[in-house]
């Protein structure tokens, strides 16, 4: 799938040829789908490295953000999606400030894992944090010993959330219905069993 | 008495009023001594936690966001809220659905299907940055209402990282330096202290607590680290997540690398709490994993 990348000048062409980069499984449709999910043009990095400078995954891990930046350029789909280091990112959003060209790398890899988890590739707490959220409203449920303490401040026990409404369960489960994300997150969870 | 009081509806995210329930108490009785009524928002939900939601599907997070700020609009009313996390999710989702109709209309489609319309009537706000605003509040409306000067705590301040960052796509000026909370601090007769690398994250966002404990800690570990190394009382922070990961963390750090910090964490309602004479009790501090004793015995 990848596009060759050709000289007019046939002569050129033949001897440039073994200098060309051909990723045998390169799809450019991933750098066009990282760019309208994240919503950034992750093809204008220009590879400072500043990300990685600022990341503060990168020294305690293999994760290399700018790497990330550079793969999502070539189309290496594969090797983003399906490498564990994607999962590593804190949100910080200190590569975004920072990036002399503009670019919101974190939004590229926040791109990356939605593209990831539509091939069923996720880490389980995410998908343990959607079940909590359809059976209560929240990520962080109440509990007893809270409830208590909530007691003695003077708090009513539950929260004027879905905790203290139930009734709001019933809307914030059909959002999540019409994306079928409690059924694949259930359905994912299953088979990792 | 509180006819003139700027009115927010509350939007609690979980963490605080599930965790550390005293930030909730303390932010409606502080808020209201500065001019500030918080209202319940009631059947909101969780924001949803941008981290674990917004990195398996952005829709689901723009909707389930929209829902809490539409529940605001229904009010007539404004959002304040108390966590970084909750800020990213509801302040960002608004902004977002606000300056793109494309986006808007594709939730508001399924917001359809439960009876909501996102209308994009409302402003979202954390409190920090109201008590930070001279036109709300204001650094000496603080400073004014306190009875009980934190004199001769050294605070370092953890700004976190959804409040004010990305900076361009925010309002609050610079993101590597920022003195602002320092202020806040200060207002309260403490001493706020510098400490390396400020501005670095806590560890715990993105989804990577849940994913690689032990990754998330050594990142919190050089935090305390830093924050050790210039001799502080307590660290405060505006974001109950950051609280949790700062806090439970000491205990999870102590048991994984063996190092010992004891550093009390305090939410800044919590401080202000204290400094507007609230009890401890009243605070809930007991609930806190790393004990607060020593930072109140410096203080009371």
């Amino acid at each position: 799938m990848a596009v060759k990348k050709d000289y007019k000048d046939q002569n050129l062409a033949e001897k440039l040829r073994d200098r060309k980069y051909y990723a045998p499984d390169s799809n450019p449709e991933f750098l066009k789908e990282v760019e309208n999910i994240g919503q950034t043009a992750a093809h204008m990095c220009y590879q400072c490295g500043t990300c990685t400078g600022s990341c503060p995954s990168a020294p305690r891990s293999s994760y290399r953000i700018r790497l990330f930046m550079r793969k999502a350029v070539l189309g290496l789909e594969e090797e983003c999606l399906t490498d564990p280091d994607l999962w590593l990112c804190t949100t910080c959003y200190s590569c975004t400030d920072r990036c002399p060209r503009d670019l919101a790398p974190t939004d590229a890899i926040m791109a990356m894992r939605n593209l990831a988890f539509k091939r069923d590739i996720v880490p389980r707490n995410f998908l343990q944090t959607v079940q909590l959220i359809y059976k209560s409203g929240h990520g962080v449920p109440n509990n007893d010993a809270n409830r208590a303490a909530r007691k003695k401040l003077g708090l009513e026990e539950e929260p004027e959330t879905t905790h203290k409404y139930p009734e709001y369960l019933p809307g914030i489960r059909k959002i999540l219905d019409h994306y079928r994300l409690k059924e694949n997150a259930d359905r994912i969870l299953a088979e990792g069993e | 008495m509180s006819g003139n009081n700027h009115q927010y509806a509350f939007f609690l995210g979980c963490i605080a009023p599930n965790r550390y329930p005293g930030i909730e108490a303390a932010a409606i009785r502080t808020s209201k001594n500065v001019g500030i009524d918080l209202l319940p928002l009631k059947g909101a939900s969780c924001c949803p936690a941008p981290g674990a939601f917004g990195s398996i599907d952005l829709n689901v997070w723009y909707a389930m966001a929209a829902r809490n700020v539409v529940l605001a609009e229904q009010m007539g009313m404004d959002i304040a809220l108390v966590c970084n996390g909750c800020y990213k999710s509801i302040w960002e989702v608004n902004h977002k659905l606000k300056h793109n109709d494309e986006l808007r209309d594709g939730v508001n489609e399924v917001l359809k299907e439960i009876d909501m319309e996102f209308k994009g009537t409302v402003d979202v706000w954390h409190l920090a940055e109201l008590y930070y605003d001279p036109e709300i509040v204001g650094v000496k409306k603080i400073a004014d209402s306190i009875t009980r000067p934190l004199t001769g705590a050294k605070i370092a301040v953890h700004y976190g990282c959804h409040l004010m960052k990305p900076g361009k796509e925010r309002h609050f000026g610079d993101t590597e330096n920022p003195m602002w909370i320092e202020e806040l601090v200060a207002a309260l007769g403490a001493e706020p202290v510098q400490y390396r690398n400020k501005m670095q994250c806590c560890g715990a966002g993105g989804g990577v607590r849940g994913y690689d404990l032990a990754h998330a800690l050594d990142i919190t570990n050089e935090k305390m680290i830093n924050m050790q190394d210039v001799g502080v009382d307590a660290v405060t922070e505006v974001c109950p997540f950051c609280q949790l990961q700062f806090d439970r963390g000491q205990i999870e750090i102590k048991e994984k690398f063996g190092a010992e910090y004891g550093i009390p964490v305090l939410h800044y309602n919590e401080l202000l709490g204290l400094a507007q004479g609230m009890s401890p009790d009243e605070l809930a501090l007991d609930l806190h994993a790393i004990d607060v004793e020593p930072f109140l015995k410096k203080i009371l």
